[in-house]
């Protein structure tokens, strides 16, 4: 029995697992009328958490490939921009999908390769590029909301496939949250590549010493990070139904907390899927609980931030379990 | 070959000539503008958000009819980034200023000494809560947020009280984005005064939506209303949290009316639950006027010294005027 629970602790993601769980049943048991686990608010999460919940998942990855990514806040609105603009010129909804798609994959790119081939530490360089494409932005946009219906009717395949509802009720954006982390996690956990992440992110000297092309292995990361910006935010156009330059707004932060709370370490090579799968949907579900609980207004952020502090900790702690 | 090279050579030179003498040629044709050489500058602690990308058109409209530069600072409601971008402002000695004046003490001391330097400053969007008894700037350019808080509630409120519900411990809330800040301040002030002429009793709950960021603003106006069932009216006290009542109302499981809501500015939004009927009625403040207005007036006041005050806001928006909105909002003008 010790031993087991032993094994159990050891595990990276173990203590936000144990800490998520305890959440939910408190929220469960202690928010008003039950609220938290009633329909609308299933609901509505189910809606709401895969905004940051997909972008965390990738920011993660890299993470654990050492590297981070503060572009995260601007390429999801670029993307936006792109595939309202497009849209407007006529171009089908199809092809504007999948060159909006091909921007946040070409956003990444760049971040991929300034990093690598000029040895900025990544998180000044995806910060200039982070304002410089924010600058494009509302350059471009001069920073007016577009409104989507203009450009596109209501009951598009794409829009019923991405935020439609099964049985009326279901979002479709939480299944492909987690179609998406299904795939990441074959693609970490499973695939040789995976390994190459781990240990790139552990030890880049080693890494190529035991011949795994590094620089390869980050842009791959960035790219897959600028592809699921893409993504999400033509999820979350289609959803909100208008451009704003405000999207995506603190996302970068917010997704590395996420990670962190889930057990992802910010000098690299050590995290996991689950683990950071767990962190985003521990942050939300704890904001989200905490105002169903009828926390004061103005501490909410305070009440977010000491979380983020104890989960810290906790990794520590889990850490020391899993290095004995 | 060489005939072909000179030949190019040739053609580049007259693209190049073509390039420089036709915007000279242009140039010399068009009389020039009043304002022509004039530099203002507004300073202002928006964010980039639709309300201050309506004044930005508002200024450039103004400019380019004027003739003069303009620049435009979103400090996102960073109050010590706002005051640097003054006094740089300051520093560049721009023909006059207009600044968002978000800051009962914050502002007197840096207003006071540009204007002594000779300096033109008046006061835009927000203003200090005495007036001119508070602050030095020469006028004031924009909404007044205590009235037009008054005049949305009052609104909100006979809806209400046509319903039949019992106003005495009305449940009402108001989502802002920036808590603390002025504009949300006043405008709760505007709500609380009509609250008390239609004897409400009942606090008003100010929900924290956590900034610009849609999809936070969204989940929170959620999670409060699931909180909060029995809430009746709701306000978004600006233009992000009101564009997000509509889809936060659905999340709740609310149908159109079961909630009075209604809130600030036009954005998509907002026009969309307009139409559903989930938003009762917005205040349009007509902010394309600050950043016009602001131009115009920093313009006539260095020519001829004029100082007016000009309140640009408190139109009411609902389904019956909605179609005036459309038809301008796609130009940005409202």
């Amino acid at each position: 029995m010790g031993k087991r629970r032993a094994s159990f602790l050891s595990y990276k993601a173990s203590f936000t697992f144990i800490v998520f769980v305890i959440l939910v049943v408190f929220f469960s048991f202690f928010t008003p009328n039950h609220t938290f686990v009633g329909s609308n608010n299933i609901g509505a999460l189910g809606k709401l958490i895969p905004d940051l919940g997909i972008i965390s998942l990738g920011v993660g990855i890299l993470m654990i490939a050492g590297e981070f990514d503060m572009s995260v806040a601007s390429i999801i609105p670029v993307s936006s921009f792109v595939f309202i603009n497009l849209l407007a010129w006529n171009v089908p909804l199809i092809i504007t999908f999948i060159l909006t798609l091909m921007v946040g994959i070409a956003l990444g790119t760049i971040n991929g390769f300034l990093v690598v081939k000029t040895g900025i530490p990544s998180f000044i360089a995806t910060l200039g590029t982070m304002m410089f494409w924010k600058g494009v932005v509302f350059a471009a946009s001069r920073m007016m909301p577009i409104g989507l219906r203009a450009y596109l009717e209501p009951g598009s395949t794409l829009e019923n496939v991405l935020t439609g509802t099964i049985g009326g009720y279901f979002p479709l954006q939480f299944l492909w949250f987690l179609i998406i982390s299904i795939v990441l996690l074959l693609f970490l956990h499973i695939h040789k590549f995976g390994n190459w992440i781990y240990v790139t992110g552990d030890n880049k000297n080693a890494a190529r010493a035991m011949g795994i092309n590094t620089d390869m292995v980050k842009i791959v990361s960035y790219v897959l990070v600028g592809f699921l910006c893409s993504f999400m935010s033509v999820m979350q156009t289609l959803r909100i139904e208008s451009f704003t330059a405000t999207q995506g707004s603190g996302y970068g932060l917010k997704a590395i907390a996420s990670a962190v709370v889930g057990g992802t370490s910010l000098t690299g090579g050590v995290g996991s899927l689950p683990g950071i799968l767990l962190g985003t949907l521990t942050i939300q579900i704890l904001e989200n609980g905490l105002i169903l609980l009828g926390a004061p207004v103005f501490g909410i952020n305070a009440f977010i931030g000491a979380g983020i502090v104890i989960f810290a900790i906790l990794n520590v702690l889990a850490e020391r379990f899993r290095t004995r | 070959m060489k005939r072909s090279k000179i030949f190019k050579i040739i053609v580049l030179v007259t693209v190049l000539s073509l390039a420089f003498i036709i915007p000279t040629l242009s140039m010399a044709k068009t009389p020039k503008k009043p304002a022509a050489g004039m530099y203002f500058r507004l300073v202002t602690h928006g964010g980039n958000d639709p309300f201050w990308a309506v004044v930005q058109k508002g200024m450039r409209d103004a400019s380019d009819l004027l003739g003069c530069r303009a620049d435009i600072d979103l400090c996102g409601g960073n109050l010590a980034l706002q005051q640097k971008r003054f006094a740089e402002a300051v520093a560049m000695r721009p023909d006059g200023i207009a600044l968002v004046i978000n800051d009962d003490k914050a502002w007197d001391k840096p207003v006071s000494d540009a204007i002594k330097k000779g300096i033109n400053v008046i006061g835009i969007n927000n203003d200090d809560s005495k007036g001119a008894a508070g602050n030095a700037r020469l006028c004031y350019i924009g909404q007044d947020d205590r009235r037009a808080g008054y005049v949305i509630a009052r609104r909100l409120f006979a809806v209400a009280k046509r319903k039949g519900w019992y106003m005495g411990n009305l449940k009402v809330a108001a989502a802002v984005e920036v808590p603390g800040a002025n504009y949300g301040n006043f405008r709760s002030e505007g709500i609380r005064k009509a609250m008390k002429e239609f004897g409400i009793n009942s606090k008003l709950d100010i929900i924290d939506a956590g900034g610009l960021e849609m999809t936070t603003v969204e989940s929170r106006i959620t999670s409060y209303l699931i909180a909060h069932p029995n809430t009746k009216v709701l306000f978004g006290l600006g233009g992000i949290c009101t564009d997000r009542l509509t889809s936060a109302l659905k999340n709740a499981g609310k149908r159109p009316g079961q909630v009075v809501a209604g809130g600030f500015d036009t954005a998509p939004g907002t026009l969309s639950g307009l139409k559903t009927g989930y938003v009762e009625a917005t205040v349009d403040q007509q902010q394309y006027l600050q950043g016009y207005f602001a131009i115009m007036t920093l313009y006539l006041m260095k020519k001829y010294g004029f100082a007016p005050n000009i309140d640009t806001g408190g139109y009411l928006v609902d389904k019956n005027n909605i179609s005036t909105i459309q038809k301008y909002s796609p130009m940005h003008i409202r």
